[in-house]
């Protein structure tokens, strides 16, 4: 019998029984802070409501939509497709294979979109890439997209473009027909209205 | 940092190129532990050669401490590993019908492949008979698909199905591992006194 396989068994053995008294260590892979605050910082994780919309539109295979809100409140309203994740399930293992999908491109949003930022640093922290936060949330879906508002006369040509795209993207998720765009205009004509026009444009 | 693929240090677009360098490895381990040869395998269910049990079970043994380690260290994250779902009932008869094979065919899949490397006629009469048997299992698929997919127990390991830790399952396997490569040699030795066409050594 060689020797060799004497030291080997021994080896094994050592190897095998080390395992046991290996001290406690933590390899858990969180974001570098200095690299999360860069990223914290930089407006590159906002997408326009425009651009959500488009992607819903286009059905856009990387699009993936998650709202953070609690479970009732998407019961209520939420957008197409979207997955329901609360903002405190968020670090649990059921919710966090939905995340970090090779080749999707996840998006939070929430009523505004201060719960949606909270679940990207969340999920920033976890490791995940590739997530976005809607801009604005759903109240600025609403003035954006469900109700636009009509450019003034004097408005760029691009304000109309995007004015004229919004329309369509309304009728495309209410199912409205065409004649409500004259009513939109009858109601761009009342002065309240040009009101709330100037709080959309800051809001979001 | 482990696995590369996955955590995205590089890409899949690697897949096939390490697939390569993997198979090439595989095939000159399995050549150089004498596995091109049938009479060598099937010693296995004979008695009189126990090789194909002892390189195999090294190979897990080694890899089992191997991830452990690597694991503890962080080079590789095991929870991102691929873990085969387990079909327990569809397993265990695939394993009998795999090793009928085995003993009839003197090869596995993996292992008639370097022996047409060093041009074995029978190895070749195997391959042929391996190929019409994908076919025909690809054929009459459908009439058995239930029973492929049932008691899928999901991505589940024995230490998890065991509910013991990693490291006792490993520890249990080694010392399993360690008596089988003794016994087997002391069982070699007992049948070989009373065999002698072929030295193995």
């Amino acid at each position: 019998m060689n020797k060799n396989y004497i030291y080997l068994t021994l080896l094994m053995l050592i190897l095998s029984g080390g395992l046991f008294f290996l001290p406690d260590r933590d390899n858990t892979k969180y974001s570098n802070p200095e690299d999360l605050m860069w990223s914290i910082v930089q407006p590159t994780r906002f997408v326009s409501t425009d651009a959500i919309a488009k992607m819903i539109i286009e059905n856009d295979p990387t699009l993936e939509l998650i709202d953070v809100r609690a479970a009732d409140e998407y019961g209520g309203f939420s957008l197409q497709n979207a997955l329901n994740m609360p903002l405190d399930s968020i670090v649990s293992d059921n919710y966090q294979e939905y995340l970090g999908i090779d080749g999707m491109n996840t998006v939070f949003f929430s009523n505004d979109d201060i719960k949606a930022d909270q679940a990207w640093v969340i999920a920033k922290r976890l490791g995940f890439d590739n997530v976005y936060v809607m801009k604005g949330g759903l109240n600025c879906w609403m003035s954006t997209i469900i109700k636009p508002l009509e450019p003034e006369e004097t408005a760029s040509s691009e304000a109309f473009e995007l004015y004229s795209f919004r329309k369509g993207a309304s009728i495309y998720f209410t199912g409205n027909n065409i004649e409500s765009s004259s009513e939109s205009k009858k109601t761009t004509l009342n002065i309240t209205r040009k009101k709330k026009q100037s709080v959309a444009e800051g809001g979001c | 940092m482990g696995p590369l693929i996955p955590q995205g240090i590089i890409t899949g677009d690697w897949d096939f190129v390490i697939a390569l360098l993997l198979g090439i490895a595989f095939g000159f381990i399995l050549e150089a532990s004498g596995f091109s040869s049938s009479r060598n395998i099937t010693g296995a269910f004979y008695g009189y050669n126990f090789v194909v049990l002892r390189v195999f079970f090294t190979a897990v043994l080694v890899a089992m401490i191997g991830l452990l380690y690597f694991d503890y260290m962080g080079w590789i994250a095991m929870d991102m590993l691929y873990i085969l779902p387990t079909y327990l009932t569809p397993m265990i008869l695939g394993s009998i019908i795999m090793g009928f094979g085995f003993v009839l065919g003197g090869f596995c899949p993996g292992t008639s492949y370097t022996a047409i490397a060093i041009g074995k006629i029978d190895a070749m009469v195997f391959t042929g008979g391996l190929f019409l048997g994908i076919f025909m299992f690809s054929e009459t698929f459908p009439f058995f698909s239930d029973f492929y997919y049932s008691e899928n127990m999901g991505n589940i390991t024995i230490s998890e199905m065991l509910g013991v830790s990693n490291e006792v399952f490993t520890f249990i396997l080694v010392v399993v591992g360690l008596a089988a490569f003794w016994g087997t040699w002391i069982i070699e030795k007992r049948v070989r006194k009373n065999i002698n066409p072929y030295k193995f050594d």
